[in-house]
């Protein structure tokens, strides 16, 4: 009775896989992209389906670009660029936005900085115009400095000191890289409290004048818009801003398979404790990625992945466990793979570790099956097509096309690039990344390991 | 000419592009004209088992999202089973027709979809979303998840057991605290206003969650909305196929307890011991859900409390800095609605906020609105619109809400008209009848020993614990006295303690009181693992009373530091310590009674006291960390036979509260009575006596 619904199931997910993939693929989104004189990189992309635009600018600067006891000032600078500027008053951003029934946000990455908005198609001119005007004046003064490292220090307890595992995924994992041939992708996005105690705000205007000009930055404007309007209105605002300097290129000479590490993680908010496996992987643009990604999702991704069929809910040994690829997103040097389970109630935390690594084991040896690759290329398919519903989402993939494969192009030719993986592609980035020598283990507990 | 043509071409590009430079606009540019609101169109059939069936069509993406939903709300949970129907919600999908949970979970995310039920107060909805080629999966798991559910037992004792710890959980979460009490001090014993607590849920058998889907569940009454790439057509034979054979209607629910009347404003405190914050709920009950008032009212909370730019937020946060935030919004409902305002303020401010925010709230009622913030909500009203239908699943969502609370067919299409028609007068007249600060329920759940006293003349007040248990107010305050401290009974002396951690040695504490020239100095250092380090240092008067302290050391590598002096009734100083958010650094400038003593001095006095095994005395307490005078208790509870690593010790066992946390101390019952083991409630640690 069991084997034959297995059976069922199994024909089902065959069945849907040979369903032709054209009847499944988004229609081509039509990509414009120019250069203005002063190196701004811009991208239209028009879809008319809702009247919402999009507006997103990347800065190609994020940890990866500090410097040795400079670290934190990418996400210190996401903080900077809401204090205002020359016609904009600190918090004035934010209500304009919300004010045109807006949405509005920055992140910091590994790899970039971005700012967005999602706006009613009648204020494109409303973010282009707050965009231009930070780009071109950001107040960069005493004060402001002095209260946005506060600011980011109330942020470091919030999110990494006083979340549970916090101090574990978002720090210690970064550990997995060498600082000394590695640096950019060896210390952590929130950076240290000492190097940001120690800058003067002469380093954060020099900051400013290397990454946060026009030919280090992308615009993309995604959505409900007339592309004539938008470029008038774009040559308008940026086209004065001028030119910066190229900054210094990225240096890392990452090692892997470097040997087995563990590391214990005191954390008081791990009320109960959990086993981090962190794995090196290769950049985004790298042939094994898409691998890798479709990987993570079978592994950890989902309520019939491996990790919480197993553990959680046979073993019941997990309240939860997971597979995060790069928490951040993609980068453009090396990555990490990254296995999070919780220990339930009562399990102990070398058991849970076990088990973790013995269905990474299980992997390596076994790989997986054509039915569980067939679920990961459909969810990977569903979330591309999914995606496209928002403008701002779309705007967030163009700018990751350009950046991480580039080309805003690449786009349209992804999901071909996932459908090619075959059971064998699996197999062999298991056995290539996920080895005991290429990884480093994070035990997390409150409990202090002496 | 063609030379001339180019040069002329490249001298009016430089200068426009000049010219743009120069021209960077000073203000934001004018919102363009807005378009016509657009709704995508929707079509309505019956099925032939009096489904309502409303399909959507979208043809731009191949997705599909399907929900159907069903009067099986919370409101329908009988009597004593509360949480009924968030747990019936919770098992559809849990094993339905031949499929298990797994095999469910295999089943949708094989194709990238997802499903999910939920239950609300009016409304039980199950949701799928799918791309569209795997139309057939999709409508074949919602009719078996709705009309085919098998309820299998492990899965419904691992759901009771989850729902309970987040019972559990909500009791430590002041903000679900406060909407519980808000609930049902607003709908008293209507449905409303009942929540789940642990008695109802463990009262929850296999066989009422049966009883209910087999009772509410039905065709009758139930509402499909398709919306995506698909056609009416199609979706029609889609929804007959996966829902054939099944009939019937809902069971008629039973009356309804009427919300109370309120004629005035009443006042709630949960009292919730230590709380460094106060939860603010101050609301009312309004309006059926087709109540045309609904927009004037809508626009008349927007410019109270709609967001970060409303009045409340400006003034409570960004005037005051009383709050990390403060909103107001309306609540809709298939019955009675309600107006509800938030704010979580800082302990020692919630008079002056609660205050602030009633006076708020009776403004938008006795003022017009200024042009200006009219126009400001309604741009963002009108423009925010958009946003909120961009996704096929949002789309379907509104449309699906619209229909089950019974609103007219062009609610959505006109809405953002309507909201945009309301002018200054209409929204006054509305916040007049809805927003009623002078017939509103006001819920605080803080520290009532901080806040009572302050709250109390704002409206006739009640005291409950968490549990909803009355708390009488004379109850809350305990008098504080001087400790009847004898200081011939010091002596010069040195204690040592081994900190254990889970039973595991982990750390060291050594004290030492000397006698000084006019008083004494006592010295304490410890060490837990590398977790803490401190050395204290607390010089005493002849009589005992605390004259300056110093404390210095490091928490989890972070300086803490103490530097506090009492002189002529007042502490002054400064203070950096461990708090829940991190470190905090205060400055002390406090009035303190006399003869105060400091709370890291307090060990040092404890043969100083007349021990008996009916002690209990509460007193006045510097709290150097924080800047505050604190009343501790000291309460014999019991005598126990202790042993520790320096002997066995008869000793009184002493509850000692008002502190951070409540610990137990074990003092020798014979003279000089020393302490000899201490643990402290909720926390792996102890501290036992070395010699």
């Amino acid at each position: 009775m069991h084997r034959a619904l297995w059976r069922a199931a199994g024909a089902l997910a065959v069945a849907f896989a040979a369903a032709p993939l054209v009847a499944q693929a988004p229609a081509k989104v039509p990509i414009e992209r120019y250069t203005l004189d002063n190196g701004l990189t811009v991208i239209l992309a028009e879809d008319h389906s809702a009247q919402v635009v999009a507006v997103d600018v990347w800065y190609d600067v994020g940890s990866r670009n500090e410097a040795i006891n400079r670290t934190g000032f990418a996400h210190l600078f996401e903080h900077m660029m809401f204090q205002g500027s020359e016609n904009v008053k600190k918090a004035e951003h934010f209500q304009y936005i919300q004010r045109a029934g807006g949405s509005m946000n920055g992140s910091t990455a590994e790899d970039r900085t971005n700012y967005f908005q999602a706006l009613p198609s009648n204020r494109l001119n409303l973010g282009l115009w707050l965009e231009a005007d930070r780009m071109r004046s950001l107040a960069v003064t005493d004060s402001n400095f002095a209260n946005q490292r506060e600011a980011v220090k109330e942020e470091r307890r919030l999110r990494v000191d006083n979340q549970p595992y916090g101090s574990a995924i978002f720090e210690h994992s970064y550990a997995i890289y060498d600082s000394t041939t590695c640096f950019p992708y060896s210390h952590s996005v929130i950076g240290s409290m000492d190097d940001l105690n120690a800058a003067k705000t002469a380093d954060v205007q020099a900051f400013f004048d290397m990454y946060y000009a026009p030919n280090n930055a992308t615009l993309v404007v995604a959505g409900d818009f007339q592309p004539a309007e938008a470029k008038k209105l774009i040559q308008q605002y940026f086209a004065g801003i001028p030119r910066g300097t190229t900054p210094p290129p990225v240096e890392c000479n990452a090692t892997f398979n470097s040997g087995a590490r563990v590391k214990h993680v005191h954390d008081a908010q791990a009320n109960l404790p959990a086993s981090i496996k962190v794995y090196r992987v290769p950049a985004y643009d790298h042939a094994d990625y898409a691998a890798l990604e479709l990987l993570a999702t079978i592994f950890g991704q989902g309520e019939s992945s491996r990790l919480n069929r197993e553990l959680v809910r046979e073993n019941k040994a997990a309240v939860q466990a997971v597979t995060l690829l790069n928490p951040f997103g993609p980068r453009r040097g090396p990555g990490v793979f990254l296995n999070l389970a919780i220990a339930n109630q009562g399990v102990k935390l070398d058991s849970v570790d076990a088990l973790v690594a013995k269905q990474i084991a299980g992997l390596v040896s076994g790989g997986v099956t054509d039915e569980e690759l067939t679920k990961a290329k459909n969810i990977y398919r569903a979330n591309a097509i999914n995606s496209r519903q928002m403008a701002l989402q779309l705007a967030e993939s163009l700018q990751r096309a350009t950046m991480f494969l580039g080309s805003p192009e690449a786009l349209n030719t992804e999901l071909a690039r996932y459908d090619a993986v075959t059971v064998e592609d699996i197999r062999r980035v298991a056995r290539t990344y996920l080895t005991p020598e290429n990884s480093l283990t994070l035990l997390v507990s409150s409990e202090v390991i002496q | 000419m063609k030379r001339l043509t180019t040069t002329l071409a490249l001298a009016l590009a430089a200068s426009v592009g000049a010219l743009g430079a120069q021209e960077f606009p000073k203000t934001p540019p004018a919102p363009e004209a807005i378009k016509p609101a657009e709704f995508p169109p929707f079509q309505e059939v019956t099925l032939r088992n009096g489904v309502r069936l409303i399909v959507i069509e979208r043809r731009d993406l191949p997705v599909l999202s399907i929900s159907l939903s069903f009067p099986a709300g919370s409101f329908y949970d009988p009597a004593g089973k509360s949480g009924l129907a968030d747990m019936v919600a919770g098992l559809l999908t849990k094993g339905a027709g031949t499929r298990s949970a797994n095999e469910i979970a295999e089943a949708i995310e094989s194709v990238g979809g997802s499903i999910n039920a939920g239950a609300g107060a009016d409304f039980l909805t199950i949701r799928a979303d799918v791309l569209s080629p795997n139309a057939d999966l999709a409508f074949g798991l919602v009719g078996d998840v709705a009309v085919r559910p098998t309820f299998p037992t492990e899965e419904v004792d691992l759901l009771r057991q989850q729902t309970l710890s987040a019972l559990q959980l909500e009791r430590s979460d002041a903000g679900a605290l406060a909407a519980r009490f808000f609930a049902h001090g607003l709908y008293g014993e209507h449905p409303y206003g009942i929540r789940p607590t642990e008695t109802t849920v463990q009262a929850i058998t296999r066989d009422d969650l049966l009883a209910f889907q087999n009772a509410r569940i039905k065709p009758r009454d139930a509402l499909m909305v398709v919306a995506g790439d698909i056609s009416l057509a199609d979706a029609r034979r889609q929804a007959e196929r996966a829902l054939a054979g099944w009939t019937g209607a809902p069971a008629a629910a039973g009356a309804a307890a009427a919300p109370p009347m309120r004629e005035k404003t009443e006042l709630l405190i949960v009292h919730r011991p230590g709380s460094v914050q106060s939860n603010i709920v101050v609301g009312n009950t309004t309006f059926l859900p087709t109540d045309p008032i609904y927009y004037s009212a809508n626009m008349a909370t927007r410019v109270l409390g709609g967001g970060a730019d409303a009045r409340l937020f400006m003034i409570l946060r960004e005037q005051k800095s009383w709050t990390y935030g403060a909103y107001a919004g309306l609540q809709r409902r298939k019955g009675l609605g309600a107006f509800q305002a938030t704010a979580e303020v800082r302990t020692e401010v919630t008079d002056s906020a609660l205050v602030e925010l009633l006076t708020q709230l009776r403004r938008i009622g006795a003022e017009i609105v200024p042009a200006e913030e009219l126009a400001n909500a309604r741009s963002a009203a009108v423009g925010s619109f958009p946003l909120t239908i961009e996704t096929t699943n949002q789309i379907a969502g509104a449309v699906s809400t619209a229909k089950l609370l019974g609103l007219p067919d062009d609610y959505l299409r006109m809405y953002r008209t309507r909201l945009a028609a309301v002018t200054a007068q209409q929204l006054q007249d509305a916040a007049r009848r809805v927003i009623r600060p002078d017939a509103a329920l006001i819920v605080v759940v803080g520290d009532a020993t901080r806040i009572y006293d302050r709250l109390k003349d704002i409206a006739p007040t009640r005291i409950v614990d968490v549990e909803g248990a009355p708390i009488e107010p004379s109850a809350l305050t305990v008098a504080a006295e001087a400790l009847p401290l004898d200081a011939s009974k010091l002596a010069a002396r040195t204690d040592s303690f081994t900190i254990l951690v889970q039973g595991n040695p982990f750390g060291f504490q050594k004290s030492t009181l000397t006698k000084t020239d006019d008083g004494f100095l006592f010295v304490e250092e410890a060490q837990i693992g590398p977790i803490m380090s401190q050395k204290t240092e607390v010089t005493l008067s002849g009589t005992g009373e605390t004259r300056t302290v110093t404390q210095a050391g490091k928490v989890q590598g972070q300086d803490m530091k103490i530097d506090v002096t009492i002189a002529n009734g007042r502490a002054t100083g400064s203070a950096t310590t461990p708090g829940p958010q991190g470190m905090k650094s205060v400055t002390v400038d406090t009035e303190v009674p006399g003869g105060i003593i400091d709370d890291n001095g307090l060990t040092a006095l404890i043969p100083a006291l007349p021990w008996s095994g009916t002690s209990s005395w509460s007193f006045p307490v510097l709290a150097s960390g924080d800047g505050t005078v604190k009343t501790y208790t000291f309460k014999v509870t019991g005598t126990e036979s202790v042993t520790v690593p320096a002997g066995t010790f008869e000793s009184f066992v002493v509850a000692l509260s008002g502190g951070q946390q409540p610990a137990t101390l074990y003092i020798t019952t014979e003279a000089p009575h020393r302490v000899v083991k201490m643990t402290v409630a909720g926390a792996p640690i102890e501290m036992v006596r070395a010699k």
